[in-house]
């Protein structure tokens, strides 16, 4: 009873008792924050990953890719573990946009649109998608510009004359009124193009993204319609870093030199049947939509077009000899999803063994060369295809954990210290309880007690800050980079995240208290036991 | 005489500063019997502490042993521990001299040896909190508040409840102390030179404190320098080079 009782008081009137409870919330929150982030880190990075690529992949290694890619999918479509599989063609080129000087090398993959949005998150991250539901495609279409229609333009009386207001051609905006009614974008809208500056002087809705045209209120009287204009043209996806800059409240700001539907040049290698690069060859695409998976090196260099053009284009598509021989067309990878609950790497194992046995299969009679390609395929799962990056940061997690954790023996030492002290300051406290009748083990457990409520108090409070920290870890970033630039710790082109993780797990915060716990406990106890075993009447005479 | 209360036989202690043993107690030998007002006089340094706490089971002697109700309070002596550490606690011998400093003694000491922490009535209330298991606590709890309160109303300083020790003057605080040693009616009250830091007024109001309370049937063993003081005892015996004598 008394126990608990000198706990309370002697912890609410001995101020020292702050500094290690100081200690131990620092400490806590320390291991909290290198563990969250680092967890965080890692488990975006496996989250995108598979995010992008699919459960399980198939890849070749040569850049000519493998052929019968569709023959195994059409197969492979029937088992019950797949839910899907799509061709991926990846190749690199250089990217120009028509109004802009200058020229990006960049990764070009073709896809089958409809595929990729079943197979992972895709679909998600694309900007005139969400805006404009079912308005990007990879078909050949016009750039869409706006106009003035009398009907649907606003219009405002001046004493100079009637200002009237440009809007969208009618499809899109039947889209984005369709997406406004679900759940609007807005506060991904950048609201500095100069159509949103003048729709917003005239308190009008926003309009997202940036279109062609028609950006200022009009006087005049040439109207131009809105409408679709230009050559159709082959839809292009690029990603968001090449079109719009980031701005640090993670909205993009977007140019007015670059709207939607304007032509951006591919320049591509093809590899001709005899394994020679050909000469390069330019085609002019559509810039169709903007994707955002958040990995920055993704983001900064990716370029989407549909998988038959671009195999076309490369020349994999499928052909003749000069002699009349079939030449089967080819792919680069294979992205597969999987039904929930299948064991993915024994799959994967099932599926290269299968897909190997094509290489002599009777139907194929595949050339040489081909079997070659077909032999050099594996089929790896996604955390297997990321491995040599998510492996490295798994085990730097762990050490840097471990070696937090080892600091925080110091917080440990510190409560010793401190309550050592609190224990010879109270020498002749200790004397007179026991002289009253407190046995050793009770005097002991008092201090034993006093330790356990510093880690208790500590822990709890080093965990909430922690916790806060981490939840506001971007905004305490962005903070010292306000005050000075040279602060940015996270750096998004080395870490591939815009952002710096800031999930906490609740299991880890438990573990990491209990741990802080558990330290300024075992700190106690070396104090404890002196208090314990101290003589009571020289406890009295101590001076 | 029939048997009395406590008595010693032989007590001696030795107190080790390095390689030279001080022989403090050289095999005293007393008895206190029920309801006495025993009185220990010797010069400052003579061991009259050192013999207090002896019998009053706060130290271990290197020889001799105390009777208390006829039973013996110290281990034989070759299984005596004379530092007893935190596991001791569970060991006999000093389990049975816990129980004796919770229900049995009271001890006031010369300087008041409060808890500067606790308020007045918590001091006091403290024995009883060590004295009393967890479980208990609560159903005895208004019991022991109120005896509390009537102790600190016998020794005046019922207006003084709430307040702190360093806000209390030296005679106040002894009050308190004796207070603190009555609560749990112990058999002997162990006084080491209660008014040997007091003014003659204060000192004069302690020791009719104690004589008031040797009255009412209470045993008292008080240690003193000052033969006026030990006048206010039934019986005085000198300590002089470690032994004791009657006058
Ligand atoms: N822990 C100790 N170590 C060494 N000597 C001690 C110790 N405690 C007391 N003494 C010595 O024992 C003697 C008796 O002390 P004490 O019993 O306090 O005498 P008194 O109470 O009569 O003044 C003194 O000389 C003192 O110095
Ligand atoms: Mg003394």
């Amino acid at each position: 009873m008394y126990k608990i009782f000198l706990t309370i008081r002697y912890l609410r009137k001995r101020r020292i008792a702050y500094f290690a409870i100081g200690a131990v919330t620092l400490c806590t929150a320390m291991v909290l924050i290198v563990s969250s982030v680092m967890g965080g880190f890692l488990d975006k990075l496996k989250l995108k990953a598979r995010g992008l690529l699919g459960d399980v992949i198939v890849r070749g290694d040569s850049a000519r890719g493998f052929p019968l890619y569709q023959e195994l999918i059409d197969e492979i479509k029937q088992w019950p573990e797949i839910v899907e599989a799509t061709p991926v063609i990846v190749t690199y080129g250089m990217m120009k946009f028509e109004d802009s000087p200058s020229v990006q090398t960049v990764i070009v993959s073709g896809i089958k649109l409809e595929e990729t949005y079943r197979v992972n998150a895709f679909k998600s991250g694309l900007f005139y998608e969400q805006h404009y539901p079912g308005t990007t495609t990879f078909a050949p279409q016009q750039q869409p510009v706006v106009g003035f229609d009398d009907q649907r333009s606003a219009r405002k009386e001046t004493p100079e004359g009637t200002i009237i207001l440009p809007v969208l051609p009618l499809s899109l905006a039947d889209a984005l009124a369709k997406s406004r009614a679900a759940d609007t974008n807005e506060d991904d809208v950048y609201a500095g193009t100069r159509l949103n500056e003048a729709l917003a002087e005239y308190n009008l809705p926003l309009i997202p993204g940036v279109f062609a045209r028609g950006s200022a209120p009009e006087l005049s009287n040439e109207r131009p319609r809105p409408g679709f204009e230009g050559e159709p043209r082959d839809g292009a996806i690029i990603g968001r870093d090449l079109v719009a800059k980031r701005l640090r409240d993670g909205s993009y700001r977007r140019y007015d030199l670059l709207p939607r539907g304007c032509v951006v040049t591919l320049t591509l290698l093809p590899i001709s049947d005899a394994a020679n690069v050909d000469t390069p060859i330019k085609y002019p695409f559509r810039y169709a939509d903007d994707s955002r998976t958040g990995i920055y090196e993704i983001d900064s260099q990716q370029v989407y077009v549909a998988f038959e053009v671009l195999q076309k284009l490369l020349q994999m598509d499928a052909g003749e000899t000069i002699d009349g021989d079939p030449i089967p067309a080819r792919a680069s990878q294979i992205q597969i999803k999987v039904a929930a609950g299948v064991d993915a790497t024994a799959l994967a194992r099932r599926l290269e063994r299968h897909f190997h046995l094509y290489r002599n299969d009777e139907r194929f009679n595949l050339t040489f060369d081909e079997k070659l390609l077909l032999e050099r395929t594996e089929v790896v799962t996604w955390e297997e295809s990321q491995a040599h990056y998510i492996k490295p940061v798994e085990k730097e997690r762990q050490l840097v954990t471990i070696l937090f954790g080892t600091i925080s023996l110091v917080a440990a030492v510190l409560v010793l210290c401190i309550l050592y002290m609190i224990v010879l300051q109270k020498t002749r406290d200790i004397g007179i309880v026991k002289s009253i009748g407190g046995s050793s083990a009770g005097v002991a457990s008092i201090f034993m007690l006093y330790g356990v409520a510093i880690g208790v108090v500590g822990s709890i409070s080093g965990s909430v800050l922690g916790t806060l920290f981490v939840v506001y870890i971007n905004d305490i970033q962005d903070l010292l980079v306000w005050l000075n630039p040279a602060w940015q710790v996270w750096d998004r082109s080395v870490y591939s995240f815009d952002e710096i993780p800031n999930t906490v797990r609740p299991i880890e915060v438990a573990f990491i208290a209990v741990g802080g716990i558990f330290m300024a406990t075992m700190g106690s106890m070396t104090a404890a036991w002196r208090a314990g075993s101290m003589h009571p009447v020289e406890a009295l005479r101590y001076e | 005489m029939s048997n009395p209360l406590m008595e010693a036989v032989d007590l001696r202690k030795t107190y080790r500063m390095g390689r030279v043993g001080v022989e403090v107690l050289r095999g005293c030998s007393l008895a206190i019997g029920s309801g006495e007002f025993l009185a220990i006089m010797g010069k400052s340094g003579s061991g009259k502490s050192t013999l207090l706490h002896l019998l009053g089971a706060l130290d271990v002697p290197n020889q001799g042993q105390v009777t208390f109700h006829d039973k013996p309070i110290y281990a034989p002596p070759t299984q005596r521990r004379f530092r007893p550490g935190v596991l001791d606690t569970f060991s006999f011998w000093e389990q049975s001299r816990i129980r004796l400093r919770r229900h049995a003694f009271g001890f006031v000491f010369q300087f008041y040896h409060l808890l500067p922490e606790l308020t007045v009535l918590e001091n006091v209330l403290l024995t009883r909190m060590i004295g009393t298991p967890w479980l208990r606590w609560g159903s005895r709890r208004k019991k022991y508040d109120e005896r509390a309160r009537s102790i600190i109303e016998r020794v005046g300083l019922t207006a003084r409840i709430k307040h702190r020790p360093n806000e209390l003057s030296g005679g106040e605080r002894q009050r308190v102390a004796i207070a603190r040693a009555l609560i749990h009616d112990p058999q002997i009250l162990f006084a080491d030179e209660p008014t040997g830091n007091l003014d003659e007024d204060s000192g004069g109001r302690i020791l009719e404190l104690l004589t008031g309370l040797h009255g009412e049937g209470q045993t008292i063993v008080m240690v003193t320098h000052d033969a006026s003081v030990a006048r206010a005892a039934d019986r005085t015996l000198h300590l002089d080079r470690g032994v004791l004598a009657t006058n």
